[in-house]
C-alpha cells in the first residue's frame, strides 16, 4: 500500500484516534456478543425475536448490563467517527467547536433513549 | 545552502505562476469517490468511511424499529412479518458486509496505528478481508437458511 492514511501510518495518534480505536476493539467484542446471542440464536426467521422474547431477552441481569454498554460505546464510537468525518470538511475552529458539542448532546440524547427503551421492555417481562 | 540571486528568485517565482496553483486530489468527502489512480490503502480507507455512515444510519434505523416494541406485541409481531421477506434478509447481509468491512479494516488500522506490523500491513488487510468474507458466507447462509 504505497498511500496510507494518516490513521494507518500511525502518525495521527491523538487522544480522539485513541478514542476510537479503542472503542472499535470493544464494539468488535460487543457487536459479536450481541449479534450471535440476540440473532444467530434464535431459530425464527430471519433471526429475529418475536415481542415475548424480546421481553425475555432484555430482561436478563446480565443481557440487559451489556445492551447498555453495547449502546454507550457504539453511541461513543459513531460520534467520534462522525466528528472525523465532518472534520474532513475543512471546518474553522469555532465550526469544529460546535460540530464537537452538536455531537456530545446527540451521543447523550441517543444514550438516554436507548437506555429508556431497554428499561420500559425490560420492565414489562 | 546559499540564497539564489534576487532576478532569479523572481524568475522561479515567474515560472511558478506560469504552472498556475498546486492541483491535489481533493480532501474531504469528495475524494473518497475519486477512484482514479488509487492504492489499495485509499480505496480501505474511502470504503472504511463509506461504512461508517452507513452504520451511523442503520444506528438510528434500528433504534426507531425497536421503538415498535413500545406498540405492544401486535405492533413487533406485523413488523416481524414484512422484515422476514427476501429482500429484507439481502438487507441483513449488506448489513453484515459493512460491519465485517469496517471491524476488520478498524482493526488493521487500530493494530498499525498502535505500532503492530506497521511493515506487513497490506498482508493484514488481505488476511482481515479473507477472515472476513468467510464469516460472511457463514453469516448469509445462515440467513439464506432462516428464509
Amino acid at each position: 500500500m504505497a498511500t496510507m492514511t494518516p490513521e494507518a501510518t500511525g502518525v495521527h495518534r491523538s487522544r480522539t484516534w485513541r478514542a476510537t480505536a479503542a472503542s472499535g476493539v470493544a464494539l468488535l467484542v460487543l457487536v459479536t456478543i450481541h449479534m450471535v446471542a440476540h440473532h444467530f440464536v434464535v431459530e425464527e426467521v430471519g433471526g429475529l425475536r418475536d415481542y415475548a422474547q424480546v421481553l425475555e431477552y432484555v430482561s436478563n441481569p446480565v443481557m440487559f448490563v451489556l445492551e447498555i454498554l453495547f449502546l454507550v460505546v457504539v453511541t461513543a464510537h459513531a460520534m467520534l467517527g462522525l466528528r472525523s468525518v465532518l472534520f474532513d470538511f475543512g471546518l474553522s475552529v469555532r465550526s469544529k467547536r460546535l460540530v464537537a458539542r452538536g455531537l456530545l448532546v446527540l451521543g447523550i440524547a441517543t444514550v438516554a433513549y436507548g437506555v429508556t427503551l431497554i428499561s420500559v421492555l425490560a420492565s414489562r417481562a | 545552502m546559499s540564497r539564489p540571486p534576487a532576478d532569479d528568485l523572481d524568475d522561479i517565482q515567474a515560472a511558478r505562476d506560469a504552472r498556475g496553483p498546486v492541483l491535489r486530489k481533493s480532501p474531504g468527502p469528495t475524494a473518497w469517490f475519486d477512484i482514479r489512480k488509487r492504492s489499495t490503502g485509499h480505496w480501505a480507507f474511502s470504503l472504511n468511511r463509506i461504512t461508517s455512515l452507513g452504520l451511523v444510519f442503520y444506528l438510528y434505523l434500528h433504534l426507531a424499529v425497536l421503538s415498535m416494541l413500545l406498540g405492544g406485541k401486535d405492533s413487533w409481531n406485523g413488523f416481524l412479518d414484512i422484515a422476514t421477506q427476501p429482500l429484507f434478509l439481502g438487507f441483513d447481509v449488506l448489513l453484515i458486509f459493512g460491519l465485517l468491512f469496517h471491524g476488520l479494516n478498524g482493526l488493521r488500522v487500530a493494530l498499525v496505528g498502535s505500532g503492530v506490523a506497521p511493515d506487513h500491513q497490506k498482508a493484514l488487510f488481505w488476511s482481515f478481508m479473507v477472515f472476513g468474507a468467510i464469516l460472511l458466507l457463514g453469516a448469509a447462509l445462515h440467513i439464506a437458511g432462516s428464509g
